[in-house]
């Protein structure tokens, strides 16, 4: 009677499972987010190139982290991608095997480990993303200091630093950009000041809220800006801070005990070739090898000098610091009572 | 016999999906992150009690569960009446669309919270054309706005289960009352009332506990300076450092406070209707 | 009534800006979710749902195996429990249903929690699907025993015991038909259910296609308005016919069933 169908039904769901895991080889990577720094057109051209499927994960940097540590000695990703001190992070917990990419040698030293268990794929920057509609005829903020002016009241957002890297970055950075000193008070003094303008502390990425003028003023990378203002053609300016800016290393590794091993390592060396990199770029995220762009597509970035206070983070030293940053954000900005 | 086989699968599967997690999240609690071959210890429940944090999200969380519950079982009062009592063409597509929120995953109702009643939300850029002011700008962020998407989810259940329970009104009773002299008041609060309360209580067990389980909404709003425990069991799960002790002891108080209330009330609630009856 | 209808327009209302901000362009009367109006100028524009398509297709259908396949184990495992928990109860079978809907109040991340713990080496998709079935057992399970615990039913089971009939043959004959309706009910709402279920399924991707509200979250984090506006509209293009059919077929047993908790 009914259980013909049943039957049919069950097998058949079984065979969609079981099946296409044995027809397709795969390659998962822990945070592949489609539209950030364009992982969906890198992965659809290596899909093409190679008929293998890297699909696509919503992990953030850290999240992505707290599972490979969960996943123990049976990890379910072949790669992660990173925000730096995070990256470093999860190399220093052991998380990594060295591996050292085809175009090593290309990568700054400073933007790897010496023992290949991270390096760097692109850059972005911290960046003032700024919707100039949303502004509502007020002027756009080009500092830091600016940012703490009473007209932009509740209209600035950044990420949640215990969930977002970016956010971890920005919240790490700006005592640097400060110049503040170990103590980390100068940042932390501008972090609070900083909170009464704030609308929230978006757990999730804010791209979507930015482009429509509901977030008018987003602390992030530089490279989702550019996104906003050229392929998805938002009234989006991109202002460096006069101050200068922290540049955030995205990186990548190799995980120990990854399930497709040889897979991934095919896919990271390609990863560095000319042809990904040049993709990346096309997401406005700066290639970490040296790529000729075309003249229009490097025409779209913000002029060299305004990144000439640029500071790159010893990220050696972020990673140490990195679980007392949070608890300390979380207890002094965040603070629930 | 045989028909206790019958139950042998669900059993079986109610064990493997949820007994065995649940035995995992249990030792995982009495354990120390950090020293995970330590002994077993209550710390991780202490910490509950004693990190403001943490209180606080406990607390919060029973506050906002408390009054969505009430509210919802309130205002879904006139649906359920509606349903049980008139028959109208078009009755089942209200209905249906009615039941569509519970559908929906509580992030998605945030989202839809933060379209209508955002910084640059429908609702006050409809405001801002009619008036020239954007009225209720924002409000997607503060409270009313976390009460308004909790309820949106909570509507769905609330309906439903007091309809259920409604249907077992016989409605003659209210007509006798009504032909001995009884005006509409009395009826409500002689006849209807002292009936209706088991369903009352029914149902503020659901939307209660449902209510506490929920983080979605609060992820997406994130307001400023307000937790939920949901919410914090995610942050010590999700984001390094991680605790998954305090989390799981955490998930299991939360289990126990929402499973605990549900039960206990839908026990009254049923001893209720049999004195009744 | 009016509380009613104001409630209908409530929910309806998010609803509609939606559908309308996926192809609409920003001008309709001036108002929108946008304020720019983008690279595109026509008024009418669905080239957000190919997008969609193209790129989360494998999702959609992904989650719609997940619906048929808890469907299907639904029935299976719900419709025999439900007859033996309402027709023979035995001790402690009441503890088995407040089992049964236990999940219902806890936490998404709660279960995924657990599910990791304890089975963290098995494949994505039957974790994902572990998840579900938590979810959508309470459902059918409470179909199918509101209409096994209505009177009628009750009488005519008893009748043909009273004329002799074996287990099987009570089950064959008279139980298994008078349930269809319930069954067809419950499988409706076990795939609105599924379909709809993000919070376990988030927390436990893999990194095989995921469920297609996770398609939700990705396009109202990451991308235009009119983009999660699209992905927002197939998903209700779905969702809304399973409720109304559910409306449709349900009558007097929709309302005992549903509750859910």
């Amino acid at each position: 009677m009914k259980l013909g169908p049943i039957l049919v039904l069950v097998s058949a769901f079984l065979a969609m499972i079981v099946g296409p895991a044995f027809a397709e080889k795969t390659v998962i990577q822990y945070d592949c987010i489609p539209n950030y720094a364009n992982w969906g057109a890198v992965t659809k051209a290596y899909q093409k190139k190679t008929g293998i499927l890297v699909p696509p994960d919503m992990k953030g940097s850290s999240a992505s982290m707290a599972a490979l540590e969960a996943e123990g000695k049976s990890p379910k990703a072949d790669c992660a991608y990173y925000s730096g001190a995070i990256g470093f992070q999860a190399a220093s917990k052991g998380l990594h095997e060295p591996y050292k990419p085809k175009g090593w040698e290309k990568i700054p030293a400073a933007l790897k480990d010496p023992n290949g268990t991270w390096w760097t794929v692109h850059t972005g920057h911290v960046a003032i993303l700024v919707n100039t509609s949303a502004l509502k005829g007020k002027p756009v903020p080009r500092s830091f200091a600016d940012l703490l002016k009473p007209i932009y009241r509740g209209m600035i957002v950044y990420d949640d630093p215990r969930i977002h890297g970016t956010g971890f970055t920005f919240v790490s950075g700006i005592n640097a950009i400060l110049g503040g000193g170990q103590d980390l008070k100068a940042g932390f003094d501008y972090l609070r000041k900083l909170d009464g303008n704030i609308l929230k502390y978006a757990k999730e990425n804010s791209y979507n809220e930015l482009l429509r003028g509901e977030v008018p003023i987003w602390v992030n990378a530089d490279g989702n800006g550019l996104k906003a203002k050229y392929v998805d053609k938002a009234p989006v300016e991109i202002v460096i801070p006069a101050e200068g800016t922290v540049t955030m290393p995205l990186v990548m590794g190799l995980v120990k005990g990854a399930p497709h091993k040889e897979e991934a390592k095919k896919y990271l060396d390609w990863l560095l070739t000319d042809e990904a990199q040049h993709i990346m770029a096309e997401s406005f995220f700066q290639p970490v090898i040296p790529v000729k762009l075309d003249a229009s597509l490097q025409a779209k970035y913000p002029p060299k000098s305004a990144y000439a206070k640029a500071k790159v983070l010893p990220l050696d030293k972020l990673a140490a610091q990195a679980d007392g940053i949070k608890k300390r954000w979380e207890k002094e900005i965040e603070g629930g009572r | 016999m045989a028909p206790l086989l019958l139950c042998v699968p669900l059993c079986v599967l109610l064990l493997v999906l949820l007994g065995w997690p649940l035995v995992h999240l249990l030792n995982q609690s009495l354990l120390m992150t950090d020293a995970p071959t330590a002994r077993i210890t209550l710390h991780n429940y202490l910490e509950i009690a004693t990190v403001p944090r943490y209180r606080h999200a406990l607390f919060w969380s029973l506050e906002l569960s408390l009054a969505v519950a009430v509210g919802s079982t309130i205002i879904c009062l006139a649906p359920a009446w509606l349903f049980t009592r008139y028959q109208f063409r078009g009755k089942r597509l209200m209905r249906g669309i009615l039941i569509l929120p519970m559908t929906f995953a509580g992030m998605i109702v945030g989202f839809l919270m933060i379209i209508l009643l955002g910084r640059t939300g429908f609702i006050p850029q409809l405001l801002e054309r009619l008036t020239g002011h954007p009225f209720l700008s924002g409000v997607g962020y503060q409270f009313p706005g976390l009460i308004l998407a909790y309820l949106y989810f909570e509507i769905p259940r609330a309906t439903l289960t007091l309809e259920s329970a409604l249907r077992k009104l016989d409605g003659r009773l209210e007509q006798a009352a009504r032909s001995l002299g009884a005006n509409r008041w009395q009826v409500l609060r002689m006849v209807v009332l002292p009936v209706i309360r088991p369903a009352l209580i029914s149902t503020f067990a659901v939307t209660f506990s449902v209510s506490l389980g929920s983080f979605g909404v609060l992820l997406v709003l994130s307001i400023k300076r307000f937790t939920l425990l949901p919410l914090e069991i995610f942050t010590q799960y999700i984001a390094p450092p991680t605790n998954q002790g305090i989390a799981a002891a955490m998930s299991l108080t939360l289990l126990a406070v929402a499973f605990g209330t549900g039960y206990g009330l839908r026990r009254v609630a049923r001893r209720m209707e049999g004195t009744n009856a | 009534m009016a509380v009613t209808v104001a409630l209908m327009a409530v929910i309806l209302l998010p609803l509609f800006v939606v559908v309308l901000g996926s192809c609409v362009n920003a001008s309709l009367l001036g108002l929108s979710t946008d304020l720019w109006s983008g690279s595109r100028h026509d008024i009418f524009d669905f080239s957000a749902f190919g997008y969609i398509f193209e790129n989360y297709g494998d999702w959609a259908l992904f989650s719609l195996e997940l619906a048929l396949g808890c469907v299907a184990i639904c029935l299976l495992v719900a419709v025999p429990a439900g007859y033996a928990l309402a027709r023979h109860p035995f001790p402690g079978s009441g503890l088995v249903e407040e089992l049964v809907l236990l999940p219902l109040s806890l936490p998404g991340i709660t279960l995924s929690m657990g599910l990791l713990a304890a089975y963290g080496e098995l494949r994505g998709p039957l974790l994902v699907l572990a998840g579900h079935l938590l979810y959508t057992i309470p459902f059918m399970l409470r179909v199918v025993m509101a209409t096994l615990r209505s009177f009628d039913v009750a009488r005519l089971e008893t009748a043909a015991q009273s004329l002799g009939a074996s287990l099987p043959q009570r089950l064959y004959l008279v139980i298994l038909p008078n349930l269809r309706h319930a069954m067809m009910v419950g499988s409706l709402l076990v795939f609105a259910v599924s379909w709809g279920e993000f919070n376990v399924s988030f927390l436990l991707n893999r990194g095989r296609p995921q469920t297609f509200p996770a398609v939700l979250y990705d396009t109202y984090t990451n991308q235009s308005i009119q983009v999660s506006s699209a992905a927002t509209t197939i998903f209700l293009a779905i969702v809304i016919p399973a409720v109304i059919a559910i409306q449709w077929l349900g009558g007097r047993e929709s309302s005992d069933m549903e509750q859910g908790a």
